[in-house]
């Protein structure tokens, strides 16, 4: 079954990297989001599998976002997209219900196997 | 990677960037204080690092590491409280500016500003980052 997935992250160039990884491995980009705002309004419409979010967004911040997601959907599945220098913001991002990280700049492969991994979580 | 892809795609993303950041320092000339100015520069700078390292440009996302670290403890304090802290943000715009250039007109990653990076200050140690896991 394709893992549906929406991106949120307010760089293109961001978004853009993340599908170019993760769709020639079976994964579906059903959505984008270019803030924390439009990522819960995206997730509610879209209902994806799985959630990249970015940390530092505008609007609304990645973590504040992640709540929001979770009070809507407690079994959400959101992977948090971190940079150097954000460990504390991923520790709450993950105390907060986020359920992994990818870190940036990406590793295809670290990309793919930790989106294949939450995608084999049960809900 | 499609480097030829993705280095339009820096170009043309870092260019609105740098040009938002010169109007939020124009703000933030006027206003040290001013919390949208100073929230905007430091998601700009945030995006140039994250673009900067994934096509291997490290100067670029040396410098707007350091930018962002030095915005960050400003955006904690309520604003910039040093005399010098605009100058600086516009020396490390001009700095990317001439990165940016150099990327388009040679395709090349950028050399750095040693001088500014020096004035900066060290960033966090990269391997604070890996013992993530």
């Amino acid at each position: 079954m394709t893992v549906r997935v929406l991106v949120a992250d307010d760089a293109r160039f961001m978004r853009q990297l993340i599908r170019d990884i993760i769709e020639p491995e079976g994964f579906e980009v059903v959505g984008e989001a270019a803030d924390g705002r439009a990522a819960v309004e995206e997730f509610s419409r879209l209902q994806p599998d799985i959630v990249t979010m970015d940390i530092v967004m505008p609007k609304r911040s990645g973590i504040d976002a992640v709540k929001e997601i979770l009070a809507l959907d407690p079994t959400a599945k959101v992977a948090m997209v971190s940079a150097l220098g954000q460990e504390a913001l991923v520790t709450e991002a993950l105390a907060a219900g986020a359920v992994d990280y990818i870190v940036k700049p990406f590793k295809p492969d670290s990309v793919i196997s930790t989106l294949r991994k939450i995608a084999e979580k049960a809900p | 990677m499609d480097l030829a892809k993705y280095r339009n795609l820096f170009l043309e993303e870092a260019t609105e960037h740098l040009a938002e950041i010169g109007q939020a320092l124009l703000t933030l000339e006027k206003d040290p204080r001013d919390g949208a100015a100073l929230d905007l520069v430091f998601r700009m700078m945030h995006s140039m690092k994250g673009m900067g390292a994934s096509l291997g440009y490290d100067a670029v996302s040396e410098l707007a590491h350091r930018l962002e670290d030095r915005l960050g403890a400003w955006r904690k304090g309520g604003g910039i409280d040093d005399g010098q802290g605009v100058a600086m943000l516009f020396r490390g715009l001009e700095s990317l500016e001439r990165m940016v250039a150099a990327v388009r007109d040679t395709g090349e990653p950028p050399p750095p500003d040693e001088v500014l990076l020096a004035l900066l200050g060290d960033p966090e140690s990269p391997k604070k980052a890996l013992r993530l896991s």
